[in-house]
C-alpha cells in the first residue's frame, strides 16, 4: 500500500517561473529494491511511485490537486546501509573491492513505520512526485483531514493541514501586513510579500508547538550541491565524507524549527492572500501602484528601481516593526511579586524566558553578565541575550508606561510599582504585554486563571444511612467560599469588597475581587442548595465545573464517597467479584474485576458497555454476571440478549458449558412463538433469551409485550447507525415505560474513539448522558470529527468513560495472567443453503459407502468428510463455483463470523494469518476479502513459485504498510515460514491433526513474536466439525502429537460410527 | 513612531489648500515627534512667502527623487531647465570622539537602547547628544547645509526649500536616517552600543569581583546536542498532535483588532501629486482584507467535509 507525503520545496525552477516555492506531493510504496548509493547525483529513491501512477492513485482517492507539474527533488531521508551483493570476482581484484566498499555507501531509504535499524544515516535521494504551486497547494491542504488515522496519508500531512488551518485563522483575523522583500542579488527580482504577524501570545505559542512537532519529512528538501572534495576514483562513487561535507544534512540542521515553520507559514499566507487580492490602483502614485499590483500578482515581482525598492523595504519594515518583532528563541519576561509584609510597593523583576518553554528563565542580571556570550536556557541557545532583553523592554514600554522608571540605569534588574500600577498590570497590561511578545508572570493567586476567581471549596460524604447506590440521593456536605487558594466567609467577602481597592490581601494571599463576585456569593448563600451523588460525579469528573455559576476549586470527599467516586471514574481498578456459585469454570483476575464493574454499575442502575479486546472473554464475564444475579436470587424475569445471527450458536454453547443453571432459549427460526401468549408461555422459567438483530426489528411488537429484566446487546457496533430500524427497535426495548431494565452492551471495537457511534451506544445505555442527537452533533461530533478538537474529545471521554470498560490484551500490566497464546473456539452455524446441501451430501454418500467394497470405502469416507467440510466453509466451494457472486456472504455463516472478527482485527491495526486446506476456497476467499476491504490479500499456496513466496513473506514481514491479512494453504504455508508480524491465526477449516494445526500456528507464535497470539478455530456447530473436534480434544488429551498420519484414522470407522459422526445434529441448527 | 492607531484608518485626507497636512492643526498631534520637530524647524524660518511657493512647487511633483546616500541627501528637482537640478543636503557629522561621548551617555539609560532596538526613536534623545555638546537635530534651518545646481544665488532656493518640506515625511519612513546623516547607520549604532555596554558591564563585573571576591555567574557553554531526529529517526514522519482547540472554530478579528489597525499609518512619504494615495492604499487593503477573511472563514468551515 502506498503512503502519501508532502514536502515543501523552497524554490523550484520551471519554464514559467523561477525560484518560486512549491509543495511536492509524493508517495512511497514497498517493493523489493536494490540498494543504491549516491554518485554524481543522489540515487533515485527506489520506492516512490512514478508521477503517472501517482496521478492515477491520487485521482482514485479524490485527492488530485490542481496546478501540478511532474517534479523531482532531492530529499534527505534517514537511510539504512545495505551492502550490495558482491559478485564473485577473481582473487586479485579483491583489494580494490575492499577499498571501494569502505569508501562508498549503499543502502535504502527508510519508510515511515519501518523498524529503525541500529545505525541510521542520512542521505539525499532523488524523489519523483508532483509539484503544486503555492496557491493551489493551500487549497489542497485545506481539504486534508484535520484528525484521525488515514492509512493512505503520511502523518506529516496532518501537520500540514494544521499549519494551513493556522494560516486560514491568521487570514480570518487579518493578522498580516504587506511587505517588500529586496532582491537577494543580481538576477533576482524584488518582491511584494504578504507577511503574517505573529506577535499575539497564542500565535507565538502555536509557532513553538508546530515547530517542536515538525515532522522533518515536511521540510527535508535541500538543493543538491556537487561536492568539491577528492574523488576516490573518477568512475566510482564519491567519498562519503566529501558528499556529506558538501551537503550538510541532519546532523547540521538548525537547532530549532521555529524559523523554518515561520517561513512555511509565511509562504502559505502569502500564497492565499495573493490569490484572492484584487488590486485597485485608482488614485495611487506609481510606487504604491506597483506595490499593490505586485501584491495581487502570481509571482509578486516588483518592477521598480533598486532605490525605490530599498525605500519601500525600509518603510514597510519600519511599519511592521511597530507591531511585531523578529522570531527569537527567547523573550523578555516581567515577574510581579507581592509586597512584603507592611510594605505598599510591588516588585517587578526583569528576566529572560525561553519561547519554547516558559519555565526556562534567568534573571536579568545573568543576561547582562553574559555579555557577548551565548546564553544557555536549558538546551536553548540565546545569542546576544542583553539585546533580546532590551528590545523586549523597548516593546513593553509601548504598552505599559510605568516601566520607563525602571529603565533609568544601565543594567536594570527590577523596579517597584505602586498598588495602582500593579492593578493595571494585573487587569489589562499583562495581556497587552503578552501580545507584543513580552512574557508576564503574576503571583499565582492573581494569575487570571480559574483559581484566582471566586469559587467554592466543598467537603462531602455519603449520608450515614446511604450505601451510595442511587444517583439522586443527597449528600451530607459543607462548603466555603474560596479565592486564590484561600477560603473566606461571606462576611469577610463583604468587608473586603467594601474596601473599594481592587487588589486586597486576605489570609496572606493577594486576591483580586471582581464586581459580580459579591452578588454571586450572596445568591449562592441564600439558595443554600442540596447536592446529590449525581452532582458529585459531575463536579469531580472535569475541572472547572460550576455550581450555580461558582467554580468548584476543591472537592474533598469523605472516605466512603471517595470509594464510590474512584470506582465510578475508573481511577482505580474495579473491585473484583469472584465467580458466583453455579459458575462452571474459572475467572481470570481481570475477568473478576470486569464482573465487579458490571455489578457496580448495575447497582447504580446505569447501563454498562464492556468493550474488552477480542479474546478476553466478554461472553464469560456477562454469563458470570447473569449467574451472579441468579445466585443472589435477583434474576426474576428473563433477560433478552440480542446478537448477530452468526454468534448465537456461540452464545448457546458457552452458556451451556459455563452456566448450566441458566435456562436459555432461542427466539429464532420459523418455529419461534408468534403470539404474545405463546411467547409468555414459553418463557416461564427461562432466564436468558437469545435473538438476532434482524428479529428484534421484525418481532419488536411481540417482544415488547414481555417484561424483560434486562437487555444485552452483543457486537454493539450493530446499532451504530441511530436511524437504522434495528437500532431504533433495540433502543425501544431497552427503554420501557413501566419497569427498570438493566442495559449492557458488549463490543470488541474501540467504541470510545468512534465518536459517531458513541451517541447511539449511549442512547441505548444511558440516554441522559449525551443529550439529544442534534446537540451531540453540534457539541461533540462536528468539532471532534472534522477538526479533531481535543478539548471536546476530553470532555466527551470524561462523560462516557464511567460507562465503558475496555481492556486490551496488550496491557500486560493489567492482564498479566493471560497466556502468550490464546486459543479461541469460534462456534458457527449453517445457513439455510448450507443445511440443505449438507443433508443432501450425507444421504447420498452414506448409501454409496455402504454399498461399496471394503477396499474403496476408505477413500469414499475421506471424500465425504472433505465435501462436508467444504459445505461448512461455503456452498460455493462444494459446488465448485469459480466466482464470488452477489450475496456471497449470506450463503455461509462461517464467512459472516470470519468477516466480523476480521473487521476487529483490521480496525485494531493487527495482522492475521488465515489457513485453509482448500486452495479453491483460498482463491474464492482472496477475491472476496479483496473486494470487501479494497486492499491486497496475498495467497500463498502450492503453485506459488519460490520467488513469489519469498516476496510475499518479505512484504508481510517488512513492508511498513504491508497487507494485514495473509491467506495460506495449510500444506504450502504450514511449515518453515516466519510470519511473526501476525498476532492472529485463523484456522478456517479443520485438519484433524492437532500437530499440523499447531505447526501452522507456530508460523506466528515463535521466537521473534512480541505480542500475544490469538488462535481462532472455527467449528460448525452440530456438524462433523464439532464431533471430530470433540474426538480430538479427548484423544489429544492422551497424546497430542501421536496422530502422525493426517486424517487416515477416520477412514477406518464403521458405517454406523460414520453416520453418527457426519449426520447433522438438529439441535445445533435453527 | 507611536501613533494614535484608532484614527488612522478612518481619517479622510485633508484637501485644504493649507501648506501641508503636517502643518495643519489637527494633523500635528498625529505626527511622530521628529517629524513635528522638523516641521517646527521649517516654520521658524523667516521667509514665509518663499516657503509657501516652495510648498506649491513640491506639491506639483517637481521633486523627482530624494535619496539618502551615506551622510548626504541627494535630490533631483525639475525646474525650468530641461535637466532637473541637483540638490544636496547635509548636516555636520559628529566625529568619533563626539560619538564616543554620545554612546557613553546612551548606555547610561537602558531605556534608550531598549527603544532604539525596538525601532522607536526616544523623544529625549537630544539629552544623550548633549553629553558631547552636539545635537542630533539641527537647531536652526541654517545648520542644514545645502547646494543646488540652479542658477538662483539665494540659499535656500525654492528647490532646496521644496526638499525641506518633503524631508519630514521621509524621516518617518526611517527615523534612523538622522543618525546616518550624523555619521552612524542604525546597524553601526546598535553594534557600537552593544560593544559599549559590554565594556561597561565588564568594568562593573571586575569591580564587583574585586570588592566581593566572588566569582561572576558562570555561563555554561554546552556542546550543541544533535537534532532529536538524529537520535529518533522516526521523527521524520511522526506527528501525533491534535488540532489546537483555538483553531477548531475560525473566527474573524474583533472590530479594530486587525494587523492593519495595529500597524497604523504606513510610514511612507507622501507623493505630493497624489496626496490621498496612501490613505486609498490602506483603505483598499482593509476592504480586501475583510473580503479575504470572509473567504478564509468559509473555506475553514468546509474543511473535513
Amino acid at each position: 500500500m502506498s503512503l502519501l507525503h508532502a514536502t515543501w520545496l523552497p524554490a523550484i525552477r520551471t519554464p514559467t517561473s523561477s525560484g518560486r516555492p512549491a509543495l511536492l506531493v509524493w508517495a512511497d510504496t514497498w517493493r523489493v529494491a536494490t540498494p543504491a548509493g549516491p554518485g554524481d547525483t543522489p540515487a533515485i529513491h527506489p520506492f516512490t511511485l512514478k508521477p503517472e501512477d501517482l496521478r492515477t492513485w491520487l485521482s482514485d482517492k479524490d485527492l488530485l490537486p490542481d496546478g501540478i507539474i511532474d517534479a523531482t527533488a532531492c530529499l534527505t531521508l534517514p537511510s539504512r546501509a545495505v551492502k550490495p551483493r558482491i559478485k564473485a570476482k577473481s582473487s586479485n581484484s579483491a583489494p580494490l573491492d575492499e577499498d571501494r566498499s569502505s569508501s562508498s555507501w549503499s543502502g535504502l531509504p527508510l519508510q515511515a513505520g519501518e523498524p529503525i535499524p541500529k545505525t541510521c544515516e542520512w542521505w539525499p535521494w532523488q524523489v519523483q512526485g508532483l509539484a503544486i504551486e503555492p496557491g493551489a497547494a493551500t487549497t489542497w491542504l485545506s481539504k486534508l483531514p484535520l484528525s484521525g488515522h488515514h492509512p493512505d496519508l503520511g502523518e506529516e500531512l496532518r501537520w500540514w493541514s494544521h499549519l494551513q488551518r493556522w494560516a486560514l485563522s491568521l487570514i480570518a483575523r487579518e493578522r498580516w501586513l504587506p511587505q517588500v522583500e529586496l532582491s537577494k542579488g543580481e538576477g533576482y527580482p524584488h518582491r511584494a510579500r504578504w507577511v503574517p504577524l505573529l506577535n499575539r501570545e497564542d500565535d507565538r505559542r502555536r509557532l513553538e508547538e508546530l515547530a517542536a512537532k515538525l515532522p522533518l519529512a515536511a521540510t527535508c528538501a535541500l538543493p543538491w550541491r556537487e561536492p568539491t572534495g577528492r574523488r576516490s576514483n573518477r568512475m566510482t562513487r564519491l567519498r562519503p565524507e566529501a558528499m556529506r561535507a558538501a551537503n550538510p544534512v541532519a546532523s547540521c540542521r538548525p537547532r530549532s524549527g521555529r524559523l523554518r515553520v515561520a517561513n512555511l507559514l509565511e509562504d502559505l499566507v502569502d500564497a492565499q492572500l495573493r490569490k484572492g487580492f484584487k488590486p485597485n490602483t485608482e488614485g495611487l502614485d506609481p510606487l504604491l501602484t506597483a506595490w499593490q499590483e505586485a501584491l495581487g500578482s502570481e509571482t509578486g515581482i516588483l518592477t521598480i528601481s533598486d532605490e525605490e525598492a530599498e525605500r519601500l523595504t525600509t518603510a514597510s519594515n519600519h511599519w511592521r516593526e511597530g507591531v511585531a518583532g523578529n522570531v527569537a528563541p527567547a523573550r523578555t519576561c516581567l515577574e510581579l511579586f507581592t509586597p512584603a509584609d507592611g510594605e505598599d510597593l510591588w516588585e517587578l523583576r526583569f528576566a529572560l524566558q525561553a519561547e519554547a518553554d516558559p519555565s526556562l528563565k534567568v534573571a536579568a542580571s545573568t543576561a547582562w553578565a553574559a555579555g557577548s556570550q551565548v546564553l544557555q536556557l536549558g538546551e536553548i541557545r540565546v545569542e546576544n541575550p542583553s539585546e533580546v532583553l532590551l528590545e523586549g523592554m523597548g516593546r513593553a514600554l509601548t504598552v505599559f508606561q510605568p516601566i520607563e522608571r525602571g529603565l533609568d540605569s544601565a543594567t536594570p534588574e527590577s523596579m517597584q510599582l505602586t498598588p495602582a500600577e500593579a492593578f493595571v498590570l494585573v487587569r489589562t497590561a499583562a495581556t497587552q504585554l503578552r501580545d507584543v511578545g513580552v512574557g508576564v508572570e503574576l503571583p499565582p493567586s492573581l494569575s487570571g486563571g480559574l483559581a484566582s476567581r471566586l469559587g467554592l471549596a466543598i467537603k462531602a460524604e455519603l449520608s450515614e444511612t446511604s450505601r451510595g447506590f442511587t444517583l439522586g440521593e443527597s449528600l451530607d456536605w459543607q462548603w466555603e467560599l474560596m479565592i486564590g487558594g484561600v477560603t473566606l466567609t461571606l462576611r469577610e467577602l463583604e468587608r473586603l469588597a467594601s474596601k473599594r481597592s481592587p487588589l486586597i490581601r486576605h489570609k496572606g494571599a493577594w486576591i483580586e475581587l471582581r464586581p459580580n463576585d459579591l452578588k454571586n456569593a450572596e445568591r449562592f448563600c441564600s439558595a443554600n442548595p442540596d447536592i446529590s451523588l449525581d452532582d458529585a460525579l459531575r463536579l469531580t469528573a472535569t475541572e472547572g465545573d460550576t455550581l450555580m455559576r461558582l467554580p468548584v476549586h476543591q472537592f474533598e470527599s469523605g472516605p466512603r464517597l471517595q470509594g464510590v467516586l474512584e470506582q465510578y471514574h475508573q481511577q482505580k481498578a474495579p473491585d473484583p467479584l469472584p465467580a458466583p456459585e453455579g459458575f462452571r469454570g474459572q475467572l481470570r483476575p481481570y475477568q473478576e474485576r470486569g464482573l465487579g464493574w458490571l455489578a457496580f454499575l448495575h447497582r447504580f442502575d446505569q447501563g454498562a458497555c464492556l468493550a474488552d479486546d477480542m479474546g478476553l472473554g466478554k461472553t464469560i464475564q456477562l454469563l458470570a454476571f447473569l449467574q451472579n444475579l441468579k445466585a443472589e436470587h435477583e434474576l426474576k424475569r428473563p433477560v433478552l440478549l440480542i446478537a448477530p445471527t452468526s454468534v448465537l450458536t456461540n452464545w448457546k454453547r458457552e452458556a451451556l458449558s459455563f452456566t448450566p443453571e441458566l435456562k436459555v432459549q432461542e427466539h429464532y427460526g420459523p418455529k419461534r412463538p408468534s403470539t404474545s401468549i405463546t411467547l409468555q408461555e414459553s418463557l416461564k422459567e427461562i432466564d436468558l433469551v437469545l435473538t438476532s438483530y434482524g428479529l428484534i426489528q421484525r418481532d419488536i411488537d411481540l417482544l415488547e409485550t414481555i417484561d424483560w429484566q434486562g437487555v444485552v446487546i452483543d457486537e454493539a457496533q450493530a446499532i451504530k447507525n441511530p436511524s437504522a430500524k434495528q437500532s431504533q427497535a433495540t433502543r425501544d426495548i431497552a427503554r420501557p415505560s413501566k419497569s427498570n431494565r438493566f442495559r449492557i452492551a458488549l463490543t470488541g471495537t474501540p467504541v470510545e474513539n468512534r465518536v459517531s457511534e458513541l451517541w447511539a451506544l449511549m442512547n441505548f445505555l444511558n440516554p441522559r448522558v449525551l443529550g439529544e442527537e442534534d446537540f451531540f452533533r453540534q457539541r461533540y461530533r462536528l468539532p471532534i470529527e472534522r477538526y479533531g478538537d481535543i478539548s471536546s474529545l476530553k470532555d466527551l471521554k470524561a462523560r462516557v468513560s464511567p460507562f465503558i470498560l475496555r481492556r486490551l490484551k496488550t496491557d500486560k500490566a493489567i492482564i498479566s495472567d493471560l497466556p502468550e497464546k490464546v486459543e479461541l473456539s469460534e462456534w458457527v452455524g449453517l445457513s439455510k443453503e448450507q443445511q440443505v446441501l449438507y443433508r443432501k451430501t450425507v444421504e447420498e454418500t452414506l448409501d454409496a459407502i455402504a454399498r461399496s467394497p471394503r477396499g474403496q470405502r476408505h477413500g469414499k469416507v475421506l471424500g465425504l468428510l472433505t465435501r462436508l467440510k467444504q459445505v461448512c466453509n461455503h456452498p460455493a466451494l462444494a459446488l465448485k463455483e469459480k466466482e464470488v457472486d452477489q450475496g456471497f456472504i449470506v450463503r455461509s455463516e462461517k464467512l459472516q463470523r470470519l468477516e466480523e472478527i476480521l473487521e476487529e482485527v483490521i480496525e485494531a491495526g493487527d495482522r492475521a494469518l488465515l489457513f485453509t486446506q482448500f486452495a479453491e476456497w483460498g482463491h474464492l476467499l482472496q477475491a472476496y476479502l479483496q473486494q470487501r476491504w479494497h486492499f491486497d490479500v496475498p495467497f500463498l499456496h502450492g503453485s506459488t513459485s519460490k520467488t513469489e513466496r519469498q516476496a510475499m513473506v518479505d512484504r508481510f514481514q517488512e513492508d511498513p504498510r504491508g497487507p494485514q491479512l495473509f491467506l495460506l494453504s495449510l500444506k504450502a504455508g504450514g511449515v518453515g515460514l516466519n510470519l511473526t508480524r501476525a498476532s492472529h491465526v485463523f484456522h478456517i477449516d479443520r485438519w484433524w491433526n492437532p500437530a499440523v494445526e499447531n505447526q501452522a500456528t507456530d508460523r506466528a507464535y515463535r521466537i521473534g513474536q512480541s505480542k500475544r497470539v490469538m488462535v481462532h478455530k472455527f467449528i460448525t456447530s452440530g456438524s462433523v466439525e464439532e464431533k471430530i473436534d470433540r474426538m480430538i480434544i479427548e484423544k489429544s488429551r492422551l497424546a497430542e502429537d501421536i496422530i502422525g498420519s493426517g486424517e487416515d484414522w477416520l477412514g477406518g470407522l464403521g458405517v454406523n460410527q460414520l453416520r453418527e459422526l457426519v449426520a447433522l445434529d438438529e439441535s445445533g441448527q435453527e | 513612531m507611536k501613533v494614535d492607531k484608532n484614527d488612522l484608518m478612518t481619517q479622510t485626507p485633508t484637501n485644504s489648500s493649507a501648506i501641508t497636512t503636517a502643518l495643519s492643526e489637527e494633523g500635528l498631534g498625529q505626527q511622530p515627534w521628529w517629524v513635528e520637530q522638523w516641521m517646527e524647524l521649517i516654520n521658524s524660518y523667516r521667509f514665509k512667502k518663499r516657503l509657501e511657493r516652495a510648498w506649491t512647487y513640491a506639491r506639483e511633483g517637481n521633486v523627482t527623487s530624494i535619496r539618502f546616500e551615506g551622510r548626504r541627501v541627494h535630490a533631483r528637482v525639475q525646474g525650468t531647465d530641461e535637466d532637473p537640478y541637483k540638490v544636496k543636503l547635509w548636516l555636520d557629522v559628529l566625529n568619533d570622539e563626539d560619538w564616543g561621548y554620545v554612546l557613553e551617555a546612551l548606555t547610561q539609560k537602558a531605556r534608550w537602547s531598549a527603544q532604539l532596538l525596538a525601532g522607536i526613536m526616544p523623544s529625549d534623545i537630544e539629552r544623550a547628544f548633549a553629553a558631547s555638546g552636539r545635537r542630533l537635530f539641527p537647531f536652526k534651518l541654517q545648520e542644514v547645509r545645502s547646494e543646488c545646481s540652479c542658477p538662483d544665488k539665494a540659499n535656500p532656493c525654492k528647490h532646496i526649500s521644496a526638499i525641506y518640506f518633503l524631508m519630514g515625511d521621509r524621516f518617518s519612513e526611517d527615523p534612523f536616517v538622522l543618525f546616518q546623516l550624523r555619521g552612524r547607520t542604525r546597524v553601526k549604532l546598535l553594534a557600537d552600543l552593544a560593544e559599549q555596554r559590554r565594556a561597561v558591564l565588564t568594568a562593573i563585573a571586575e569591580a564587583e569581583s574585586n570588592s566581593k571576591n566572588e566569582e561572576s555567574p558562570i555561563i555554561e557553554e554546552l556542546p550543541i546536542p544533535p537534532h532529536p531526529a538524529v537520535i529518533e529517526p522516526s521523527l521524520w514522519w511522526k506527528y501525533d498532535a491534535s488540532l489546537n482547540s483555538d483553531l477548531v472554530v475560525i473566527t474573524p478579528a474583533m472590530e479594530g483588532d486587525t494587523g492593519l489597525h495595529a500597524a497604523g499609518d504606513l510610514p511612507l512619504a507622501e507623493e505630493p501629486r497624489f496626496p490621498e494615495a496612501r490613505q486609498l492604499f490602506l483603505n483598499h487593503l482593509q476592504k480586501q482584507g475583510q473580503a479575504l477573511a470572509q473567504q478564509a472563514i468559509i473555506q475553514a468551515m468546509a474543511a473535513g467535509d
